[in-house]
């Protein structure tokens, strides 16, 4: 039979696209990478993604996972072609919460998981901006991080378990309710591996116990330097925060004229701080925090008093990215890490960066945890623009990585990052990295041509020696 | 005897405690490590990678031909409180690193009593802190790691900062998996920041603490409740005024039970509390509540076999973690093997093709 025939069968023929605007649209997520999606498929079970997975294998067509397709680092476009995996189908939620946990369909979105929480006083803590669309598979294949990542971490440090589908069609499930299972933690290496080693169809989350208090803060700044100190200085005093986030007086210019949050335009840079826990800590944090502000010439220490001023604070800085369609028709972000103590020279480095190639740069950042979002409002249209644009986010991660800083904090490689991975890892680190992509699935059925650059696994390890120095054998 | 050539020979070192072996080296860095293992790859050997010896019978280890120290290896190569980060070697003793921490008021949070362990053993062997319950196990702590792999290579994945998702992240996998794929020589790690003030209250019954969203840790041990608070000096006298209990100035953290037999039992966090009235009338014990991380130990083992059927009845396991040898011969240190075994197979020998890191000491007799 034919691939479509084999495809129908199995899921039904309302179940596979085939129309080509259905395929275009399938066929790119949120990046500037397309692909060409051969069918798109709404498996409704893990064993209907098994049965996929051997379709695909049985006619050698790759497959592409995809949840709400709001990556953006083309993960989720199917640049080999081949089908298209659409998650969206897999939605059950199961809550425990005598163990404070949930079992969750990938296809569940990542703020309807804290909804249905709720109600058990429960939330998931992982928060990435686009929580109202992206899905927990999603955040699982990219190890998602969020504003309140800096005191609870990325997505893998609240996964407990995972329903997998493995690239020979049998469905397993790793980890579990008890903690430290024995043997490898293959569910660890599964989480952030951009659907490259199986297809993620149910994961076991933990969730946390929502805080009774929390206190939100807005400081601003009329110098980037004071705000970026200000930081490190609340981090040097010993708190760690739910999330420390800053905006540049761009950015909050291009919020302000679409949302209308409040928030100060003529700063150089505010600083969005929030402290969760219990009644008595909260306030003198958040005193504390202020103080730290000032010191550094905040010229005002916003708090929060009602849910509602609270909830706009932060709708202004989650809806950054959406605020940049009145700038200029197209966007580029950047997600990159520096050590926390860096963040001074780099926000430098970076303006001159842009100055340099004439670009529009806007930054909204991750800065509690060193993690920075440069993005750059363009028009594709204008000839040569996308050679800059290119050239000046290469400077950029080369820079961040010679400070000591990471390639990704939270988007993942996907394609976009893949050649770069050259720049963070030799190729012994890559070739490692390989092997265990090669055991996983040998073929190159599961997203391939991802996260790692062509030819890791060539690396020709020729004896032992190479590594041992020649002074070792006398 | 195998004859072992002088660029191996000279890393012999006298090595306290460890078990007897043809040979017992120290390497002094990376290359080091990858000449021995190179060798024993070479020659077949087995190598037992030592760090304190805290948890030496754990997984029941063979006899090794050669013992690894990882002593040599201990500096710190750097670290940036401001950054919250910390590069050490893996034979640095964890009681050592923790207090010189604790000198800026941080935690890389291992377990509160280590003894001589190393933070290459405590990774290896999967120790967690018992304030794992808010602030999470070892494995979350783990930014990078450089290891050496059976035969010979030294790969680095991870990174130096607290948040990356470069790569697959091999740094994590060496979390509990006795150096399979490769031993741990250094390792990058998240700290965390020590509040000024720390309280320990005792209370009746682990229920009572439903007062308190996120206590630092509610232990059980042996019928005895108590729940650590830290924080402000404001905020821990608050918490234990909610609390019924008598309530101690400091974190006076336990020690995990001694024996002859010494058992891991993991269970599902809500049932912490039946496990510990299943051990009650048999064995000791020190139970993490909410986090279902009970750590036991007995005089015999008569028990074992009850407590292991109703552990994995639930999907909990019980661990044999230190026990005569004889008895780890008819009973299985890890007891049914967890799924995904060929593939941990597979991947292993990746890494060791010769299976001469610790063979034998993983699940499945991996």
């Amino acid at each position: 039979m034919t691939l479509l025939a084999d495809l129908r069968q199995a899921l039904g023929k309302e179940n596979v696209l085939e129309e080509p605007l259905e395929l275009h649209i399938y066929s790119k997520d949120a990046s500037l990478i397309r692909g060409e999606a051969t069918f798109v498929v709404f498996p409704q079970s893990a064993e209907q993604v098994a049965t996929v997975v051997q379709i695909a294998a049985s006619h050698s067509v790759p497959i592409v996972a995809r949840g709400a397709g709001t990556g953006l680092t083309a993960g989720a476009s199917p640049t080999e072609g081949g089908i298209v995996l659409t998650t969206t189908a897999l939605n059950s939620v199961e809550i425990d919460p005598d163990n404070r946990t949930a079992w969750v369909g990938a296809g569940v979105i990542n703020l309807d998981l804290s909804a249905a929480a709720a109600p058990f006083g429960l939330h998931f803590a992982p928060d990435p901006s686009s929580q109202s669309a992206c899905t927990i598979g999603g955040n699982v294949a990219n190890n998602s991080g969020g504003a309140h990542t800096l005191s609870e971490g990325s997505t893998t440090s609240h996964v407990l378990g995972l329903e997998v589908v493995l690239v020979d069609g049998e469905i397993v499930v790793l980890g579990g309710l008890a903690p430290d299972s024995p043997g490898l933690d293959l569910k660890g290496l599964i989480v952030g591996s951009e659907g490259t080693l199986g297809i993620v169809t149910r994961v076991l989350v933990r969730l946390l116990p929502i805080e009774p208090e929390v206190r939100t803060l807005l400081l601003d700044f009329p110098t980037m330097e004071g705000a970026v100190t200000t930081v490190s200085e609340i981090i040097a005093a010993g708190m760690v925060p739910a999330a420390l986030e800053l905006m540049d007086q761009r950015m909050t210019t291009a919020v302000e004229n679409w949302l209308h949050a409040g928030l100060p335009t003529d700063a150089a840079a505010v600083l969005l701080a929030e402290v969760i826990g219990e009644l008595e800590g909260v306030d003198s944090q958040a005193g504390q925090i202020g103080e730290i502000g000032r010191a550094n010439d905040a010229r005002d220490v916003q708090v929060a008093t009602t849910e509602e001023h609270r909830a706009l604070l932060w709708k202004g800085r989650k809806s950054a990215f959406g605020a940049m369609a009145q700038l200029a028709p197209d966007y580029y972000l950047h997600d990159a890490v520096v050590p926390r103590t860096k963040l001074v020279e780099t926000m430098k480095t970076i303006y001159e960066i842009a100055d340099r190639y004439d670009l529009t740069l806007l930054n909204v950042f991750h800065a509690g945890d060193g993690n920075v979002h440069p993005l750059i409002a363009f028009d594709a249209s204008e000839p040569g623009i996308n050679e800059r644009v290119h050239k000046a986010g290469d400077e950029i991660v080369t820079f961040c990585l010679k400070v000591g800083g990471a390639l990704s904090g939270e988007h993942g490689i996907g394609l976009e990052k893949r050649d770069l991975m050259r720049m963070a890892f030799t190729e012994i680190d890559l070739d490692a990295q390989a092997r265990l992509k090669e055991v996983f699935d040998p073929t190159g059925l599961f997203n391939p041509r991802k996260v790692l650059p062509d030819g890791s696994r060539c690396f020709d390890f020729g004896g032992v020696r190479r590594e041992v120095p020649e002074g070792a054998w006398v | 005897m195998t004859s072992h050539p002088p660029h191996i020979t000279r890393l012999a070192a006298e090595l306290e405690g460890a078990p007897d072996a043809e040979l017992a080296v120290a390497p002094k860095s990376a290359h080091d490590v990858a000449s021995v293992l190179h060798h024993a790859t070479e020659k077949g050997l087995n190598v037992q990678v030592w760090g304190g010896g805290t948890r030496s019978g754990y997984g029941a280890p063979p006899p090794p031909d050669i013992v690894m120290s990882m002593e040599r290896l201990g500096e710190v190569e750097s670290w940036v409180p401001g950054d919250l980060t910390l590069v050490v070697g893996a034979g640095a003793p964890i009681a050592d690193l923790e207090t010189r921490l604790a000198g800026e008021n941080q935690t890389a949070v291992f377990p509160e009593v280590p003894g001589a362990s190393t933070v290459g053993g405590a990774i290896a062997a999967g120790a967690a802190a018992l304030r794992r319950g808010r602030l999470y196990g070892t494995r979350e702590r783990i930014l990078e790691t450089t290891v050496v792999t059976g035969d010979g290579r030294i790969v680095r994945s991870g990174g130096r900062v607290v948040k990356n998702v470069t790569g697959y992240d091999m740094q994590k996998l060496s979390v509990g998996a006795f150096g399979s794929l490769g031993v741990i020589v250094s390792v990058c790690l998240r700290l965390w920041p020590m509040p000024p003030a720390g309280v320990t209250v005792t209370v009746d019954s682990p229920d009572e603490v439903s007062a308190i969203a996120r206590p630092l840790a509610v232990l059980e041990e042996n019928g005895s409740t108590r729940v650590f608070l830290w924080g402000t000096q404001e905020v821990v006298s608050a918490l234990s005024d909610r609390l019924d209990g008598e309530s101690a100035d400091g974190l006076d953290w336990p020690a995990d039970p001694s024996g002859s037999h010494k058992w891991s039992l993991r269970v599902p966090p809500a049932l912490t509390g039946q496990a510990t009235a299943y051990l009650a009338d048999d064995w000791r014990y020190l139970a993490i509540h909410g986090v279902g991380d009970i750590r036991a130990a007995s005089d015999d083992a008569e028990a074992a076999i009850e407590i292991r059927a109703w552990a994995e009845s639930v999907g909990g396991h019980l661990v044999v973690v230190e026990a005569p040898p004889d008895f780890q011969k008819e009973f299985d240190p890890w007891g049914s093997p967890p799924s995904g075994l060929d593939l941990q197979r597979r991947l292993i020998a990746e890494f060791d093709p010769a299976r001469i890191i610790n063979p034998g000491r993983l699940p499945g007799g991996i």
